[in-house]
């Protein structure tokens, strides 16, 4: 083992435990590129980052700090955005994405077992000459992971028609907070009886446990699939053309919708397609299935749009057409780079027939706080990503951005909705949860993590909001602190 | 600040206010990372990230690095250097960016104010100066060292020192390397010596200046010959301007941007008189085309930068843009086509090259998976850090499809480096250069020509 340029202990004692070559970063230099995710606005160094290469490694590690009351938590390729991988404890950090392998294929029951690290669109990619895909795809499906996935149990554009994370979830191995290996529906036979362990854990945001193992559904590839592009003069037409589509009965696979700004955007990064940039809105909607009747429901698709004074609607002609459409929706976020040095994404849920008034009452935020206010989102299933543009070497500009967030969240809980649709709570919507829950209510989802989670090392100060600023704000939630 | 500090901060040329611990002039461009939102879509893109797993090792990564030293959170020192340097600057992730950031700029801004921090000192800095300073620079004395390894060659030493187990003392990648060393041939640049301008043998459509590199030139002057050939063939006239230079991509790669300024001037007078700037050297030509960069804060040089750049041309590119003749011969082979990073993620360039070879009869493209991953060659990368470089290179060589004759592609270090591959794994591949294969389909032309002619 080379020699450790550190004189702390635990350093020392980790590097022990984990035996593969550049296992272990201690220094500030190598540790600043961990101080974040995707999620840019709080910052904070780890102890350590430790690159574990199996579950008995990840257990070994994680028995350790469990035993010296250190903080730690898991990460994958860190592109969440709402910051569950950031190490605010200073914690020391599970990387996983040297577990990447793809253990095995079996087409015959439609699964696949994967290491946590495995990259979501590298299964898709690993199995499609057999005919099959991975339905979950979060726009970061290019370097996300699996394991990340599972945590914060990721959507994407076709979770309309599939389902997101945990509807595609058959099995996992996890490690314990306490750093015992357990395994659960390890056979991949759906709904075992007893309590629904798998959808406890999908989406618990690395609070509960850290996944070594998933077992995951694999898909068919549907027979046929047509992809339409229509642009709006008025953003009202585009989500009425939403509803109306829905409410013929149409299930497409993809229902996608972009404001003006964002448009802007994507045209100015780097995978533009040629959108006009006077219009208000456009819609991406895919449809797939068997061959037959795929035409007949892109004619209704394009009958709704025309009665709904589309401006221009048009049928992608082949696979690269499609691929280009998709490209520039997909990589929608990372584009706003290209019209503002800074942005915040946030993730409301709303019933769809509020659209347009959430729209509207999104720009008025927007006029108020005097900050930009993008939208991308999954129309279909009435998943909002407004992102706010903002500067954060501008004084104030980033507190406004976080305000103007929060308020966009708080119009979708008033109309029904829900503050975060995949993305997760982390830190960022944590204070927002109060929208939504009751004191009683988080306080019994807490009492579910101390189960697991007892001494509370694991990912400490997400998902929740934190109970110094509770007491001080309202009543008497009581989280228990790491000891 | 301890006062050994405030020394260094008052003597070093920048005096602003700023936290920067960036201290000299040309420091990382601020505008280049404020596009950066950490998304994370380049991390897969990223061979080093690839490897490793970890971030520091990844653009997203050094990017966060670099903007920190600029924020004062970070010192330019040894720790800041290696993921700095690790990186292959193979550019990848600027085609994976959502948001266009030039990581592969601020990568070479970094690594100038790095090699100003810290000078290289030993062995390694002593190479480094007689590859950087001493030898690409000057042709005639590139000739001179051509001329030696050909000594080596056809002398009876190079199997001399093969033999007698005199290569055991050298490290594995050079030994690696010395073996799949081409023939060395007479440079174009000393061939063509004497002719001010080499005719066309069609009818004219114009006249080019070729840049012929200085590697290229001397380890790969039949490429260069096929290339003077193949343009020619097409109805160019070609000067070789005599007072062009290295192109400065190894020096401003390795951070000596002081000298890469100096022969990107050099060139820039040179070809001051061409209309059209043809290389054939992937490396060469994205260098040359980025010289504007080298000049950021120089507005008359930028602009004459601009204005050179606007001219050059990637030979496989040129021929595509104004014409080619198809040949008729057949050149029976099944090949594959590997994307040099500076061709694909440097120029943009990924369908003319593939079109060329399609366009010979008789070839066979088989798909080679991940074709635009870099192989590891990256300038004197593969020279510098050998562990990484064999890492990215045993991945690319896995992509490689079994059943083909040849690896075709545009850039002379990845032909050195693929070669290294195909040996290392015990692969009987061919490594040869795009205009190679076009030059060879119009040799065949002629014969067949010349046989009618005879009958």
């Amino acid at each position: 083992m080379p020699k450790l340029k550190t004189k702390d202990k635990h350093i020392k004692k980790l590097a022990e435990i984990v035996k593969g070559p550049n296992s272990i970063l201690y220094l500030k230099e190598d540790l600043l590129a961990y101080d974040c995710d995707g999620f840019t606005i709080h910052k904070h160094l780890p102890k350590a980052v430790v690159f574990p290469k199996d579950t008995e490694e990840v257990a070994a590690i994680v028995k350790y700090c469990d035993a010296n009351n250190l903080p730690f938590l898991a990460r994958g390729a860190g592109t969440g955005l709402s910051g569950g991988a950031i190490p605010l404890n200073g914690e020391v950090i599970i990387s996983l994405v040297r577990m990447k392998r793809l253990i095995s294929v079996d087409t015959e029951n439609r699964r696949a077992v994967v290491e946590p690290g495995f990259v979501n669109l590298k299964l898709t990619n690993s199995i499609s000459d057999r005919g099959y895909y991975y339905a979950p795809d979060p726009s970061s499906q290019y370097c996300c992971t699996i394991g990340g996935n599972v945590a914060e149990n990721a959507g994407g554009a076709h979770c309309l028609k599939y389902g997101v994370t945990t509807n595609h979830i058959l099995g996992l191995e996890v490690v314990l907070p306490n750093g015992e290996i357990i395994e659960i529906s390890s056979d991949g036979i759906p709904d075992a009886p007893g309590y629904d362990l798998l959808g406890i854990l999908t989406g618990s945001e690395g609070t509960l446990g850290i996944v070594t193992k998933i077992t995951v559904r694999i898909l068919k590839n549907p027979e046929e699939k047509q992809t339409v592009l229509a642009y709006f003069d008025k953003v009202s037409d585009g989500s009425h053309a939403v509803s109306d589509i829905i409410s013929a009965g149409i299930v497409p696979a993809a229902l996608e919708m972009m404001d003006k700004i964002a448009i802007e955007a994507v045209e100015a990064a780097a995978f533009p397609v040629g959108h006009p940039k006077d219009i208000e809105a456009l819609l991406l909607i895919e449809v797939d299935g068997v061959s037959a009747g795929i035409d007949e429901q892109i004619n209704q698709i394009l009958e709704v749009c025309k009665r709904r004074n589309v401006r221009e609607v048009k049928v992608a002609q082949d696979e690269q057409e499609r691929g280009r459409w998709w490209a520039n929706r997909k990589t929608g976020f990372g584009a706003m780079g290209a019209i503002s040095p800074d942005y915040l994404v946030q993730d409301g849920v709303i019933p769809r027939s509020k659209l347009p008034e959430v729209l509207g009452r999104i720009n008025q935020i927007s006029e108020e706080f005097g900050l930009r206010i993008a939208n991308i989102f999954h129309a279909g299933d009435g998943n909002l990503h407004p992102l706010v543009l903002f500067d954060a070497k501008k004084p104030g500009d980033t507190d406004k951005a976080l305000k103007a967030g929060s308020a966009c969240l708080k119009v979708c809980a008033d109309v029904g909705g829900s503050i975060t649709g995949e993305h997760g709570v982390g830190i960022e919507k944590k204070e927002e949860m109060r929208f939504i829950f009751s004191d009683e209510e988080i306080m019994a989802q807490t009492n579910v993590r101390e189960v697991f989670n007892p001494n509370n090392l694991l990912n400490a100060g997400k998902l929740f909001p934190t109970p110094g600023r509770c007491i001080e704000m309202k009543s008497d939630v009581n989280e228990p602190l790491s000891s | 600040m301890s006062v050994r500090q405030s020394d260094v901060m008052k003597e070093a040329p920048c005096t602003n206010q700023s936290l920067s611990n960036y201290l000299w002039d040309d420091a990382p461009d601020e505008n280049k990372w404020a596009d950066c939102v950490h998304c994370g879509m380049c991390l897969e893109s990223c061979p080093t990230y690839e490897q490793t797993g970890q971030e520091q090792h990844s653009p997203r990564g050094r990017v966060h690095l670099i903007k920190s030293v600029a924020e004062g959170k970070l010192e330019v020192n040894e720790q800041f250097m290696d993921p700095v340097n690790q990186c292959l600057d193979c550019r990848a992730c600027t085609t994976a960016c959502p948001a266009d950031v030039d990581v592969g700029g601020l990568i070479e801004e970094a690594r100038g104010q790095i090699r100003q921090a810290m000078p290289l000192k030993g062995w390694k800095g002593r190479l480094s100066k007689f590859f950087l300073e001493d030898l690409f620079p000057h042709h005639n004395r590139l000739h001179t060292f051509g001329g030696v390894l050909k000594f080596y060659q056809k002398s009876g030493m190079q199997k001399l020192v093969r033999h007698t187990g005199l290569i055991n003392v050298m490290p594995n990648h050079l030994v690696e390397m010395e073996s799949i060393m081409p023939e060395v041939k007479v440079p174009v640049r000393q061939k063509f010596k004497d002719e001010k301008v080499i005719k066309a043998k069609k009818e004219e459509k114009g006249t080019v200046a070729f840049l012929t590199g200085c590697i290229m030139d001397v380890m790969f002057s039949d490429i260069n010959e096929s290339t003077i050939n193949v343009l020619t063939h097409n109805g160019n006239n070609v000067t070789i301007p005599e007072q062009q230079t290295c192109c400065g991509a190894l020096h401003v790669h390795a951070g000596d941007r002081k000298t890469g300024r100096k022969l990107a001037k050099q060139n820039i007078e040179a070809f001051k008189d061409a209309d059209k700037v043809i290389v054939n050297a992937a490396g060469c030509g994205c260098m040359i085309k980025d010289y504007p960069e080298l000049f950021r804060e120089d507005p008359e040089w930028k602009e004459k930068a601009e204005e050179f750049s606007a001219k050059v041309e990637d030979v496989s590119k040129y021929l595509h843009d104004t014409g080619y003749e198809k040949p008729r011969s057949e050149i029976n082979t099944r090949l594959t086509y590997h994307d040099a990073c500076h061709l694909a993620h440097g120029q943009g360039i990924r369908e003319e090259p593939r079109n060329i070879l399609l366009d010979i009869p008789g070839v066979e493209m088989v798909h080679m998976p991940n074709a635009d991953r870099c192989c590891g060659s990256a300038g004197i990368y593969n020279i510098t850090n050998p562990e990484m470089a064999g890492a990215v290179l045993e991945s690319k060589m896995q992509n490689v499809p079994d059943d083909v004759e040849m690896i075709s592609m545009g850039n002379p270090g990845c032909m050195l480096q693929m070669a290294i591959g195909a040996r290392k794994y015990g692969r009987n591949q061919k490594v040869v250069h795009t205009i190679q294969l076009l030059d060879w389909a119009y040799q065949k032309d002629a014969q067949s020509e010349q046989g009618r002619g005879d009958d």
